[in-house]
């Protein structure tokens, strides 16, 4: 355990266990009462988050992010295992531990709808015990940076729904916490304000020692974003790595060759230095995806054969192109692999 | 210390929202004296023999009684509720999600929330109770020291029983609806709680006095109606009434070990279900 981990998880563990009255239960066709169903939402995940780091979150629908983020923020108590910020334990030490961390949960209805979005600022400033001048000052200039400047005055029900995501972005940062844990910041955000949100939460944290963990669908906000990423599945966390290391770990090389006509796939994946070749139907006709070794020796024998095997298909090249890995990519890959492996 | 900062945002919040809403705040109380006037009437005039009813009309007390009791049980009723419906409602809003991480902690947010709300209502009812009793002719007796604790401890008893329902209503979202009912039974029984109806063989008489309103509004009726004074036995066998301070008042004592009690059961089972539901996944969510 390194001491610059600001936050850290140990081992957590979290089953949830539902219960539903069924006349009759579908998939055994038995009569029964009571249905007990476990669910993985952590399955012994282990990361931590160091100062000056924006972690991302990703994971299906249903994988265990938000509970996560509820975890660190003292909602949902961990089976077992434990959670860390700034070194105290989240359950023994939840009032300092919250003193210390800003969170938007997924949802917008966190503000108090009857009052403007100044006056949510303030109260919630109050709880998190900042006062007077500092807080007014404080609240004006969150509102006129995340652009609610004329909206301060007008009651949250009249606001739209990012204007109320904005609300609770400014909300969690309102007491200028040292973690900042947000749960699918960007629904409804407009471009230029989630533009703006990620240069603002790039500056928090590299220039003031703070972390972030942010849960997210959206790969570009993440890659972008993230210096990095941990990918979890059904509770179990299957990679967590440097943005960049990630990006890295399908570290063929793919190529895509258009040609004129479908060629035959079977042998191009029997060239020595392919590691799997697909046809894909593109918009301007057929494509060859070949994926090789990344050794440049072996690669490019590879290159030469595959040309070599599409002259003698009498296939016409139109175009080669090599293929940028993104996250996307690697996201869908990884939590493919996790599925194969779970129903096996 | 922490309580106090989380009352002063509390008071800032339930301001802004009655000036916002002064028109609300208004006519609910119009509409309340209003409700109050009608039933009075209702509640004298409803009696078969009608002489009777008029013999009571000419009795400004039973109605007094009626008011002061009806009054109290809307208080025991707002402040229970706001542990049951307004629990619930800010958790289909998203804000108790907010409550449970603020460093202060889920219980004494609460409790400040209840007490301003709390002191709005007392300060509302007061004018309708004096209001109404004006209008039907009663009289109330002011006396100052006496009056505050009472509501202080009325508030409190109300509080312990409050935060234990509210506890429930934690894991349990469901029990809310089943609170309407308990909620009901303690404006009944502020309604009809007297001295007299104490007079039961000891289990219930002891029940009754476990419940967390009948001593208070026994002794709010003491104070404000009977104006502190006892009926005893005079030495050739007449009735004298006598001067006997609140304080030696053996009710009071009652709702002294009632507060402590239902205090105590109060914040256990708070605790214990807000740590349960934390466990369960659904603490603050609907
Ligand atoms: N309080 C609860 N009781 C029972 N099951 C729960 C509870 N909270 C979450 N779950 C289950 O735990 C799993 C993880 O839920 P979680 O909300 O963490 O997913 P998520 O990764 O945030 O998904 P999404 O991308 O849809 O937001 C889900 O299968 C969910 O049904
Ligand atoms: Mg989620």
């Amino acid at each position: 355990m390194t001491d610059d981990y600001l936050v850290e998880l140990q081992d957590i563990h979290k089953v949830f266990t539902t219960r539903h009255l069924l006349p009759v239960d579908e998939e055994t066709r038995k009569r029964r009462l009571f249905k007990k169903r476990d669910v993985y939402a952590a399955n012994n995940v282990s990361f931590g988050i160091r100062r000056g780091e924006v972690f991302g979150l990703l994971g299906p629908n249903g994988a265990g992010k938000t509970t996560m983020v509820k975890m660190i923020s003292g909602l949902v108590r961990p089976d077992k295992g434990q959670a860390l910020v700034d070194g105290l334990n989240v359950d023994k030490k939840r009032k300092q531990v919250l003193r210390k961390v800003g969170v938007v949960l997924e949802g917008t209805r966190t503000s108090i709808w009857p009052l403007t979005p100044l006056e949510n600022l303030i109260y919630y400033g109050m709880l998190k015990d900042v006062r007077g001048k500092l807080l007014r000052q404080r609240a004006h200039d969150l509102l006129d940076f995340i652009g609610l400047k004329d909206k301060k005055n007008v009651q949250v029900r009249r606001l739209s729904r990012g204007q109320k995501q904005k609300l609770a972005i400014c909300i969690a940062l309102i007491a200028d916490p040292q973690v900042l844990l947000l749960d699918e910041p960007s629904t409804g955000l407009d471009v230029q304000s989630s533009r703006a949100i990620k240069d603002r939460i790039m500056e928090m944290t590299r220039d003031h020692g703070r972390c972030v963990l942010v849960t997210t669908h959206d790969m570009h906000v993440a890659q972008e974003l993230c210096d990095h990423i941990g990918i979890i599945n059904h509770g179990k966390l299957i990679a967590c790595k440097p943005t960049e290391a990630l990006l890295d770990v399908f570290s063929e090389q793919v190529f895509v060759f258009r040609t004129d006509k479908a060629p035959t796939v079977a042998p191009f994946a029997e060239i020595p230095g392919v590691v799997r070749a697909d046809l894909e139907q593109g918009m301007d006709g057929p494509a060859l995806v070949v994926h090789l070794v990344p050794e440049l020796e072996a690669r490019s024998a590879a290159l030469y054969a595959v040309t070599r095997q599409l002259e003698h298909a009498d296939v016409r090249l139109r175009a080669i192109a090599q293929r940028q890995q993104n996250l996307e990519n690697v996201f869908l890959r990884l939590t493919a692999e996790s599925d194969l492996a779970e129903s096996q | 210390m922490s309580f106090f900062l989380v009352m002063k945002a509390e008071i800032v919040r339930s301001f802004i929202i009655m000036r916002r809403y002064w028109f609300r705040t208004l006519t609910g109380m119009f509409i309340g004296y209003g409700m109050l006037m009608v039933l009075i009437a209702g509640f004298i005039y409803s009696r078969p023999e009608m002489e009777e009813g008029l013999n009571r009309f000419d009795d400004p007390t039973a109605a007094t009684n009626f008011v002061l009791g009806f009054i109290i049980g809307m208080f025991a009723f707002g402040v229970v509720g706001m542990f049951t419906q307004g629990l619930q409602g800010m958790a289909a809003t998203g804000v108790l999600e907010q409550l449970c991480m603020s460093p202060h902690g889920l219980a004494v947010n609460f409790m400040a929330q209840t007490v301003v709300g709390a002191v709005t209502s007392i300060i509302s009812s007061g004018i309708m109770v004096f209001a109404v009793t004006w209008s039907v002719g009663g009289m109330l007796h002011w006396d100052t020291i006496p009056i505050l604790v009472l509501l202080t401890l009325t508030f409190f008893n109300l509080v312990g029983f409050g935060f234990m329902v509210g506890g429930l209503v934690l894991v349990f979202k469901q029990v809310g609806q089943v609170a309407i009912i308990l909620r009901m039974g303690l404006f009944a029984l502020a309604v009809f709680a007297r001295e007299e109806i104490l007079d039961q063989p000891w289990p219930l008489a002891l029940m009754l006095h476990l419940l967390p309103i009948t001593d208070a509004t026994i002794c709010l009726k003491y104070v404000l109606i009977k104006n502190q004074t006892m009926t005893v036995m005079g030495p050739d066998g007449e009735t004298i009434e006598v001067f006997r301070s609140l304080f030696l008042y053996p009710p009071f004592y009652w709702l002294i070990a009632s507060c402590v009690l239902w205090t105590f059961i109060g914040l256990t089972v708070f605790r214990f279900m807000e740590d349960y539901s934390r466990s369960k996944g659904t603490l603050g969510s609907y």
